[in-house]
């Protein structure tokens, strides 16, 4: 089930069997803001939507905090990325609504909020 | 079929002109998401799980402008999100009518009464509300997560039907549909007097809270079998004979994820309206550049087998239509005697 397995907290070490491609294209698929950790120490927070790894320079796409973007980051100037942000899609799950709407019914007799 | 004959000749035209110049592929719809945000949180739906700045932002009309002008597609659907939430929904409907082409504003309806109260748009050949309907009342509410909200479209649609505008539904299947409750909802939407119904078997997207109740394949075409034989003559559905052949097991056709391009903040969206597997700059980039022999059933790529989403196989079928007399004579034959 989705909201079982999150990446949420994530920090993690290139290197030893692991590879920064690999943690990009998990960063990819992360519904939450990562912090990208740059070779020089710098830090950007920020929704990565998209990363190119095909090409001669490879890079990633992000909207920061403040939805401002996208901001270009190309692989080479990444030290690694963190999964700092709540993960979105996890958590929330068909089964755990559910549960909830009989909870709710047994207590109140209403219905929970969509999304709860 | 319930297309309005303006509007197929329109389609008709362009996917002609499109095979004389020899184009292999090309676009048939625009999914155009002008934003995420939703005012429903839907167990089936993985396009809205992101950050607040996200689901805060959305596409200026111009660049939504840009991107129908760059795809070139005939007809351009605006799901979401609600659209109906996008602050700049009416001048872009307005801008999209005035291009002439054909719009289905897909809505989950909640906020439809309020915007026509407002005087947002106009009725118009070019445009339709497709209102999003699971099924009957409980079948409905339990789709969407929120009780109440299958009374809340209706009241919607019926604003809209008083009001002269086009109106049609779409509806999305799981496993565990009944047939003949789905039945009866095909008669309750034809005497509310909706033109035509969409129906769809859900994608099982990766980021969607429910899991466990997506059709695969050879229970869908039971289902839709089951459904759709010996329909009655009143229910018209807003789509393609041959795409409903399909579902129902007649038809073996291959996706083409090329037929509906997606397009949002993030760029064109690679290789489909359901899978997320990057994105492109610019429509021609998305159409060069993504390795379209990587998906469809055939493909063996596990994210495409047991898909039978319309917008993948929809194109598929109007370009069958198209292909051969046999399917254009499968098409009208079909049209004229109601029967699949």
């Amino acid at each position: 089930m989705p909201d079982e397995t999150t990446l949420e907290g994530w920090t993690p070490e290139i290197g030893g069997g692991l590879t920064l491609e690999e943690v990009v294209e998990r960063a990819f698929d992360y519904r939450g803001n990562v912090t990208v950790v740059r070779t020089d120490g710098a830090e950007v927070e920020g929704y990565l939507f998209n990363r190119c790894g095909d090409v001669a320079a490879p890079f990633v796409e992000l909207f920061d905090g403040n939805g401002d973007g996208p901001l270009t980051i190309r692989y080479a100037e990444i030290r690694t990325i963190r999964f700092t942000g709540r993960d979105t899609a996890a958590g929330n799950s068909y089964a755990a609504w559910l549960r909830a709407r009989e909870a709710a019914k047994k207590t109140s007799g209403a219905p929970p909020a969509a999304g709860a | 079929m319930s297309v309005p004959l303006s509007q197929m000749w329109a389609v008709a035209a362009y996917v002609l002109r499109q095979r004389l110049r020899g184009r292999r592929r090309y676009p048939l719809v625009l999914m155009l998401e002008p934003l995420f945000r939703c005012n429903l949180a839907c167990a089936g739906c993985g396009k809205i799980q992101y950050p607040p700045q996200i689901l805060r932002k959305h596409l200026s009309v111009e660049q939504c402008l840009r991107a129908v002008e760059e795809c070139g597609a005939p007809m351009v659907s605006i799901p979401g999100g609600e659209p109906l939430m996008y602050p700049e929904i009416g001048p872009l409907v307005r801008e999209l009518v005035a291009r002439k082409k054909y719009v289905y504003l897909c809505t989950n309806a909640i906020l439809l009464g309020e915007k026509l109260a407002a005087g947002l748009f106009e009725p118009s050949k070019y445009l339709s509300f497709s209102v999003h309907m699971d099924g009957l009342r409980a079948e409905h509410d339990e789709a969407v997560c929120r009780e109440g909200v299958f009374e809340e479209a209706v009241a919607g649609i019926r604003e809209a039907l008083a009001r002269g505008f086009r109106v049609t539904t779409n509806t999305t299947l799981f496993e565990g549909t009944n047939p003949l409750r789905m039945r009866e909802f095909f008669d309750a939407m034809m005497d509310l007097g909706v033109e035509g119904m969409m129906i769809s078997p859900g994608y099982s997207y990766s980021k969607a809270p429910d899991q466990e109740h997506f059709l695969r394949r050879q229970r869908a075409h039971e289902l839709f079998s089951r459904m759709l034989s010996h329909p009655k003559r009143r229910w018209k559905f807003n789509q393609s004979t041959l795409f409903l052949q399909f579902l129902m097991g007649k038809h073996d056709f291959e996706c083409t994820p090329w037929g509906n391009p997606t397009y949002n903040m993030f760029g064109w969206q690679r290789p489909c309206y359901l899978l997320q597997e990057g994105y492109a700059s610019s429509f021609a980039e998305l159409m060069a550049t993504t390795r379209w022999e990587q998906y469809g059933q055939r493909s063996g790529n596990d994210k495409c087998r047991d898909c039978m989403v319309h917008c993948g196989y929809e194109p598929t079928a109007v370009h069958h239509t198209f292909a051969s007399w046999r399917g254009l004579r499968g098409t009208v034959v079909a049209t004229l005697t109601g029967r699949l």
